[in-house]
């Protein structure tokens, strides 16, 4: 009776995140044109707790969509442009010379636009390293530390950074130890017809639709926990730490082409990606434990950032999203294949 | 009484490594080394790629300490007063200007230095003059560090473009160089199931600073038996390709060997090792278990060395190998 009380229960839970979930979306949608799998990935990221690297060329409409997030999920939203000339000051705040009603002098400390929920750090590999390094800090340790006092941010604290494509001038490629702390990267393609169709009819002819509020925050991080709840069976963590260890080339796991084409593989936190997102996924397919399946379809936005590619791959122009295709279907769903 | 107190310091140290190993899968070699280095009074040098834990180890060792911890990413324009602090223009009640230090994030017991090898030269060199003095001199003044102090410096070796390698004599200053290793299968989803459920484990103060300074007060006192000193002399002298004793490989690979500062690591590090191991003096086994950690970044190979690739680690255990534990 007790038990069967619980599982009916855990299957509402699932079924409310599944629904608040798609609510989320669709709102989004009401806006944004197209880029429903980058939505999504979005969303599953927020979910996830991890950040999120967008990819792509200026104007698509990246800085609207975390604008929208904001607006449905009612949390407070800020914009950091990054520019060659940007300060860790400029993002984390800075101590103030205040004066009191006796005339004497203090610090105070004024919050910089870190203090938010969402942040979207625009074209962040514009700004100098020691810049990028604070807000990647920040990121890390949902806290600050400003001359020498920590001050913690309020949950849920989630970054959407955009990169201009990596060849383009006057931009610092984020190094990849600090590119191993974003959960997803996800390549923002161009619009097509239809979309471009759409956008203009969309925002040339009346105001904006306005979006409902679709959760708040409470509702987040109660589906944050719900996520970090759902089981994983052995075998299916089993499958994933081999996916992990196949994109090594030094590793006994890895593929031929892996070997022939990669540098250096990914880190443990990729593993965490995988994992988490898979989470994620199966909640969103109304389950409540990940299958292989799962690990699968979060691999390329999870990997394609941690696997690097050695010259070779370069000069013939190699994409890592196939070497990571050729890892998932190289790598046996069980252990006993191998 | 002493026979009691080894006893006290084995746990103290079994505790406080069994406490990091709550959070952090595998890597003991590497924990105890650090441990090691932090009651030998040195600062630790940890190599490894991107994503095993460096930073995370450090911030649960000071977790596990009641100490104070703070980290510095370091980047090619990063300033040596992002580190040591600056002067600031103040003004008092009647209007006098007048300079305030503000204390940069060196002043700590427990210094993590990410990526050091990003940074440029003045700015290395600024830390590395805080690490040996354990005091940084501002504006002229002089500011002495808390005790305990240990910066642990971390070094990427796979992503080599636009970074500042340490000279050899900063280098040397690093008590010990210690090396992380990816995870196998087994940790990997030991990591996996520890960071990706709803059990956190939230990690309790182990040791208080007087402890750790007590402990440190103990290593220094154990005793080293004159042969077993020559012999961690032995060992240096064996690392210097034109030296009598030097071996095969030492002779075709290294260009040179380890300064004096490698005896002190070998017999410091010994202690603690003894110490460990309930005795109170160092055996020749206690600077052998130490030899790699110590000297691995001390050996500066030579241009056939570099082009074969040779692993610093195959030539210690070489010399380790051919110098005898008694002689002259």
């Amino acid at each position: 009776m007790g038990k069967r009380s619980e599982e009916t229960n855990t299957e509402k839970l699932v079924q409310s995140f599944r629904d608040t979930f798609v609510r989320m979306s669709d709102e989004i949608s009401k806006v944004i044109v197209g880029y429903k799998d980058v939505i999504d990935n979005v969303l599953t990221a927020l979910m996830s707790r991890g950040n999120v690297l967008l990819e792509g060329v200026p104007g698509i409409g990246k800085t609207m969509l975390v604008r929208t997030l904001g607006e449905i999920l009612d949390l407070k939203f800020r914009r950091v442009q990054f520019t060659a000339d940007l300060m860790p000051a400029d993002i984390l705040g800075t101590n103030m010379i205040a004066q009191d009603e006796a005339g004497n002098r203090t610090f105070r400390f004024e919050r910089g636009p870190v203090f938010t929920h969402l942040l979207l750090a625009d074209e962040i590999n514009r700004a100098t390293p020691k810049t990028q390094a604070a807000l990647l800090e920040a990121m890390e340790e949902h806290s600050v530390t400003v001359a020498g006092t920590k001050y913690v941010l309020d949950e849920p604290f989630f970054v959407l950074a955009t990169e201009n494509p990596i060849e383009m001038e006057g931009t610092y490629p984020l190094p990849q130890a600090e590119l191993d702390k974003f959960i997803f990267k996800l390549d923002v393609g161009f619009p097509g017809l239809d979309e471009l169709d759409e956008i203009i009819v969309r925002t040339t002819y009346e105001e904006m639709p306005p979006v409902d509020v679709v959760a708040k925050t409470e509702d987040i991080l109660e589906m944050r926990k719900l996520v970090l709840e759902v089981p994983i069976a052995p075998h299916v963590e089993d499958y994933a730490a081999r996916t992990i260890l196949a994109t090594s080339p030094t590793s006994e796991f890895a593929t031929d082409m892996v070997r022939q084409y990669v540098k250096a593989g990914s880190s443990p936190r990729g593993l965490q990606g995988l994992l988490l997102a898979g989470k994620v996924k199966a909640l969103l397919d109304g389950r409540y434990a990940v299958s292989c399946e799962d690990i699968n379809e979060t691999a390329h936005p999870t990997l394609r950032h941690r696997i690097q590619r050695n010259l070779e791959a370069e000069a013939e122009e190699i994409s890592t999203d196939a070497v990571i295709s050729d890892i998932l279907e190289k790598t046996p769903q069980t252990a006993e294949a191998v | 009484m002493s026979g009691k107190q080894n006893g006290r310091f084995t746990v103290r140290f079994t505790t406080l490594r069994e406490e990091i190993e709550q959070v952090i899968v595998g890597c003991r070699d590497v924990i105890e080394e650090l441990l090691t280095c932090l009651f030998s009074g040195g600062n630790a040098l940890i190599e490894s790629p991107p994503g095993l834990g460096k930073t995370l180890i450090v911030k649960t060792l000071s977790e596990a300490l009641d100490l104070q911890f703070s980290r510095i990413q370091f980047t090619p324009d990063l300033m040596p007063a992002d580190i040591v602090g600056t002067n600031i223009i103040m003004q008092d009640d009647v209007g006098k200007r007048y300079f305030q230090f503000q204390r940069g994030p060196v002043f700590t017991n427990i210094l993590l230095a990410d990526e050091i090898n990003r940074a440029t030269p003045k700015t290395q060199s600024a830390l590395l003059e805080a690490m040996q003095e354990h005091a940084v001199t501002v504006g002229g003044v002089r500011r002495e560090l808390e005790e305990p102090f240990i910066v642990v410096a971390t070094e990427n070796h796979l992503e080599t473009e636009g970074t500042y390698s340490l000279p050899e004599a900063q280098l040397d200053r690093f008590f010990f160089n210690s090396r992380l290793r990816s995870p196998d299968l087994d940790e990997l989803r030991e990591i996996g199931r520890r960071t990706t459920t709803t059990s956190r484990y939230t990690v309790e103060k182990k040791l208080n600073r007087d402890e750790v300074e007590e402990m440190k007060r103990e290593a220094r006192g154990v005793d080293v038996a004159p042969a077993v000193r020559r012999y961690a002399s032995r060992i240096v002298l064996a690392t210097h390709p034109t030296h009598e004793t030097a071996t095969d490989r030492v002779k075709r690979f290294v260009r040179y060997g380890s300064s004096p500062r490698g005896t002190q690591a070998l017999t410091i590090g010994g202690k603690v090792r003894a110490l460990l191991d309930g005795r109170k003096t160092v055996s020749a086994a206690d600077m052998r278990s130490v030899a790699k950690p110590s000297l691995r970044h001390r050996l500066i190979l030579n241009f056939e060395g570099e082009a074969e690739n040779v692993d610093p680690d195959d030539i210690i255990a070489e010399v380790i190998d051919h110098v005898p534990e008694s002689g002259a």
